[in-house]
């Protein structure tokens, strides 16, 4: 049937509501692909509209196969490949467009339809924003209006398929809650994820070179949330500890990569009152995972501490995680160092950066202690000219010397990576720690926001004695970048210098508002994971939760809530109550041993059943009149109680 | 098929106006249902391997809507109440029309109600609250007599075409169907006039009453030839006193010696008989029906005819 044919408009009672239920679930994806492809998808459903109405005739085959061949050589030339998320939806949408375009019969309308739910489906992998469930029920409606629309009969209103799609979804409510609270969660994925390459992956870099382009991230985004159980820690004392760099090369810091040491917990002892907090951690695609400095313990799985106490996980967090952790702000680190980290800790390309080497020694000759020197150099960085400013001046190469003698101006990186050159020069281990700095705590939720902007880098200096000891030289040039965080900088007016309007007080207030919003949205729906549910089994009473003891309950609480929908539908469709006047006459006509006949009245009845004499004569009267009073005369609740008594006096 | 003989012999007979109780309506996923089960499992495949709390809810809401839809399915049946209504006779090869009204005897309307039988089915209607609408089976025939309708379905596909839903029904279904008039009947016998009236017929003939078509066989005395001249149509004069002009159709004069065919002639005459609005008896062995014409008259002697059983002369 590869003919083309005429279209007979006999769709076009269903089709917009099919075109409808295809546009509401491409609508999310829009942002995110190529805008080819949105423009051939509303194109196609303009066109094959446009077809119905006229009983036009729709494309020939030639025409459908060459699209067909054209539009998945494109999605497959612009992505270059078709598998993951990003590809996959393109393809999804080109070929909903494609089926339009061959679609004449029902049959070809449910592909339509499967297709658009599909494409919900991939929206929703791509992203889940707060407004993502409400937007995905929405979809559902019109997906089941359409559905509904199409296999009803031709005098079904839309306003009866939106009515009864509400209604079933509504049935369905409870089933899908119990099933979605229920239904065991696993931690393991089946196949490796694709990771959807059309989002930018925002994070830390896994290696710095101050001098080079500014690559600060000033972004806005959050980059994790934290939930204190007691008191949140000052400003200063939120460094967030990311990852560790210690190989220089006089120009780019790098780490070694995420590693596992079997030794770099034990080396950390504690003073004081542990901190516990949760952290939900947006996707990041590396492995680095952010804690309060310094971390002792956490509670995801796969995840371990390296040889610099940096935590990470075995693979790269690709969805939001939330663990919990526990750090004190007090501590000791490796106290006794050994010749080998001494080493690598103390190591500077030769030749490199001469003139900061030659500083750092002269200072430290007139220096009395390590300690002196390490105050004498903050002093420095504070006392003389140097700036903080996100928009550096290139530095070319030796650019801590160049930074330190000549510009002067740069931020957080640029003074972590000079600080580490002069205590290095001097022997002194040293190495930088990435991570995050401060956070704003949202009144409404009572969580701290820790953003993208909030991203820093400090240096660790090894003291013998002490350990491994934080200095953050940034705090010696601009203190106010430690005291507050970007975000509460910003608001006091000051945000110009550091790359992002101040947005005004109410802007700020419903921002936070919804930032509460969505850290219970991501902590409760989206972070529902093997750990959440076990947590809330047990708080519902389940012993030992296992997801033999969760199926049962699933299976025993759908067959309930199934029971009662079969319950619910038995009342919808009850026969209409027969009145209770005419149920009590009933009773008078069994005991009378009559047959009314049809079309016998009442009174005529009443007659007959005299004669017969097994009634009295008053009793039968008293009866036939309140019956008549209460079913169609204006007798109401005194006649129904006179019929009632008669009744009742009788037997 | 055997599970439909299962059925029947479960359910027995149904009376003439059977109310569907749950227990005899049955429910099946239709293909569609099927794909989107088999849909619905894959995605609750991604979700586990996402562990997408979003998608799960999606999947979640989809299984659901399929499980509350197979309830509605059946819900749409159960206490629909079915009435045979009867049927008008046909002549064997048309199809017969099976009436059955079938009543909603509840608050809430019911959606995409069909009828079936093996060969055909009715349309679709939806039934308001209280509303009572008739369905038309047709069945085709192929020879004289009673023809019984020994099941027929009732099925709805409502909410979402996932699951079919249906009940089987055997009622005492029967209707009637005359012999097919024969296209190659010969000519019927002339006009009789009756022995008696003969002497009024001069009387008769002066008595006009008006003109209907010629047929063959009438006199050319009451041709109309004036209007014949008029209009190039021949019609025959008619005669108040002509009352008694009337047909006599015997089954055993008839030449064909075949039964059936014989029957089918005799139809033939009679349909003809009847659109000329002429009077004709029929005599069949054992039985008389005196001349006369109108519905009633016609009926009886067609019915007489499907119902011939060779054994009765």
């Amino acid at each position: 049937m590869n003919r083309p044919r005429g279209t007979d408009g006999s769709l076009l009672a269903s089709l917009p509501w099919t075109l409808a239920a295809l546009l509401v679930s491409f609508a999310p994806h829009v942002p995110y692909i190529p805008i080819w492809i949105s423009a051939a998808f509303a194109g196609c459903a303009a066109w094959r509209y446009i077809i119905e109405r006229r009983r036009g005739v729709l494309p020939p085959a030639w025409i459908r196969g060459s699209l067909a061949l054209a539009c998945f050589l494109s999605v497959h030339f612009t992505y270059g490949s078709i598998s993951g998320v990003g590809p996959g939806s393109a393809l999804l949408a080109v070929m909903a467009a494609l089926k339009l375009l061959e679609t004449r019969k029902r049959r070809d309308q449910f592909v339509l339809l499967f297709l658009s739910i599909f494409l919900v489906m991939s929206s929703l992998l791509r992203e889940q924003f707060l407004w993502s469930l409400p937007y995905m029920i929405s979809s559902i409606l019109v997906i089941m209006t359409a559905w509904l629309h199409m296999s009803a009969s031709k005098t079904q209103s839309a306003r009866q398929s939106v009515v009864t799609g509400s209604r079933l979804l509504l049935y369905a409510a409870p089933l899908a809650i119990a099933m979605w609270v229920f239904f065991p969660r696993i931690s393991t994925p089946f196949w490796a994820m694709p990771i959807d390459t059309s989002r930018a992956t925002t994070g830390l870099s896994d290696s710095m070179s101050p001098g080079d382009i500014s690559e600060l991230s000033l972004s806005n985004e959050v980059a994790f949330r934290v939930s204190f159980d007691g008191a949140i820690p000052a400003p200063r004392d939120r460094y967030w500890r990311g990852l560790v760099m210690t190989r220089f090369n006089g120009r780019t810091w790098k780490g070694r990569g995420a590693s596992i040491s079997g030794t770099a917990r034990d080396q950390i002892e504690v003073v004081g009152q542990p901190i516990t907090y949760d952290i939900t951690l947006e996707p990041t695609q590396q492995q680095w995972v952010l804690a309060l400095d310094m971390p002792v313990s956490w509670s995801m799985s796969g995840t371990f501490m390296g040889p610099e106490q940096q935590l990470a996980r075995s693979t790269p967090i690709d969805q939001r995680i939330s663990y919990t952790a526990t750090s004190y702000s007090d501590y000791r680190v490796e106290t006794r160092l050994s010749d080998t980290h001494r080493i690598w800790n103390t190591n500077l390309p030769i030749g490199s950066n001469p003139r900061t080497t030659e500083l750092a020694q002269t200072m430290r000759s007139e220096a009395g202690s390590d300690r002196d020197f390490v105050d004498a150099v903050l002093q420095k960085l504070n006392e003389e000219e140097f700036y903080y400013t996100l928009e550096p001046p290139p530095l070319g190469s030796n650019p801590v010397d160049r930074f330190l003698f000549e510009t002067r101006r740069g931020f957080c990186e640029h003074y972590a990576s000079a600080f580490s050159v002069m205590m290095r020069s001097v022997g002194i281990p040293t190495r930088i720690v990435l991570g995050y700095h401060g956070g704003e705590l949202n009144p409404m939720g009572g969580h701290l926001i820790v953003r993208q902007s909030d991203a820093h880098a400090w240096t660790e200096i090894w003291i013998e004695g002490l350990g491994w000891h934080r200095i953050d030289p940034t705090a010696a040039v601009a203190p106010e970048r430690i005291e507050m965080s970007a975000s509460d900088a910003a608001l006091e007016g000051i945000g110009a210098s550091w790359g992002f309007s101040a947005p005004s007080r109410l802007l700020h207030r419903i921002t936070l508002t919804f930032d509460a919003l969505d850290a219970k949205w991501n902590e409760w729906i989206l972070g529902y994971g093997p750990e959440n549910q076990n947590s809330f089994m047990q708080w519902l009473g389940m012993n030992e939760p296992s997801w033999r003891k969760m199926m049962l309950t699933l299976v025993g609480l759908v067959i309930g809530i199934i029971m009662i929908i079969s319950l619910l539908l038995m009342m919808r469709y009850r026969p209409p109550e027969k009145d209770e006047a005419a149920v009590l006459y009933q009773r008078f006509v069994r005991k009378s041993g009559l047959k009314p006949c049809t079309g016998e009245t009442a009174r005529v009845f009443a007659l007959r059943v005299q004669e017969s004499g097994r009634i009295s004569a008053p009793a039968v009267k008293t009866v036939t009149d309140a019956y008549l009073d209460a079913r169609y005369g204006n007798g109401g609740d005194a006649a129904f109680d006179r019929l009632r008594q008669a009744v009742g006096a009788m037997q | 098929m055997r599970v439909e003989k299962w059925a029947r012999k479960r359910q027995g007979i149904d009376p003439d106006t059977t109310t569907l109780g749950p227990g005899r309506v049955y429910i099946l996923p239709t293909g569609i249902g099927i794909i989107f089960g088999l849909m619905a499992f894959a995605m609750l495949l991604g979700s586990m391997n996402y562990n997408n709390n979003l998608s799960f809810i999606l999947t979640f809401v989809l299984v659901s809507l399929g499980l509350v839809s197979m309830h509605q399915c059946q819900r749409n049946l159960v206490g629909l109440e079915l009435t045979f209504a009867g049927a008008d006779p046909v002549f064997a090869g048309q199809a017969i029309r099976f009436r059955i009204a079938v009543t909603n005897q509840s608050k809430s309307a019911r959606y995409g109600i069909r009828l079936y039988t093996n060969e055909a089915q009715s349309s679709m209607h939806d039934l308001l609250p209280g509303e009572s609408k008739v369905f038309i089976l047709p069945v085709t025939t192929d020879k004289r007599g009673r023809i019984s309708l020994q099941r027929f379905g009732v099925r709805t596909l409502f909410p979402f075409e996932l699951f079919r839903s249906w009940a089987w029904l055997h009622m005492n279904i029967n209707g009637l169907v005359y012999p097919t008039p024969a296209d190659d009947a010969p000519q019927p016998p002339p006009t009789m006039i009756a022995h008696g009236h003969r002497q009024h017929d001069a009387r008769g003939e002066e008595d006009f009453a008006g003109l209907r078509k010629y047929l063959p066989g009438d006199s050319p005395r009451h041709v109309a030839w004036k209007a014949y001249a008029r209009s190039g149509q021949l019609l025959s004069k008619q005669f108040a006193g002509a009352d008694t002009s009337s047909q006599w159709f015997d089954f055993n004069e008839i030449a064909d010696r075949n039964v059936e065919k014989r029957l089918s002639i005799l139809t033939r005459w009679i349909v003809e008989a009847d659109r000329t609005l002429e009077d004709y008896g029929l005599r069949m062995p054992g039985k008389e029906f005196k001349p006369a014409h109108g519905d009633q008259h016609r009926r009886e002697c067609l019915e007489a005819l499907a119902l011939f059983k060779s054994g009765d002369n």
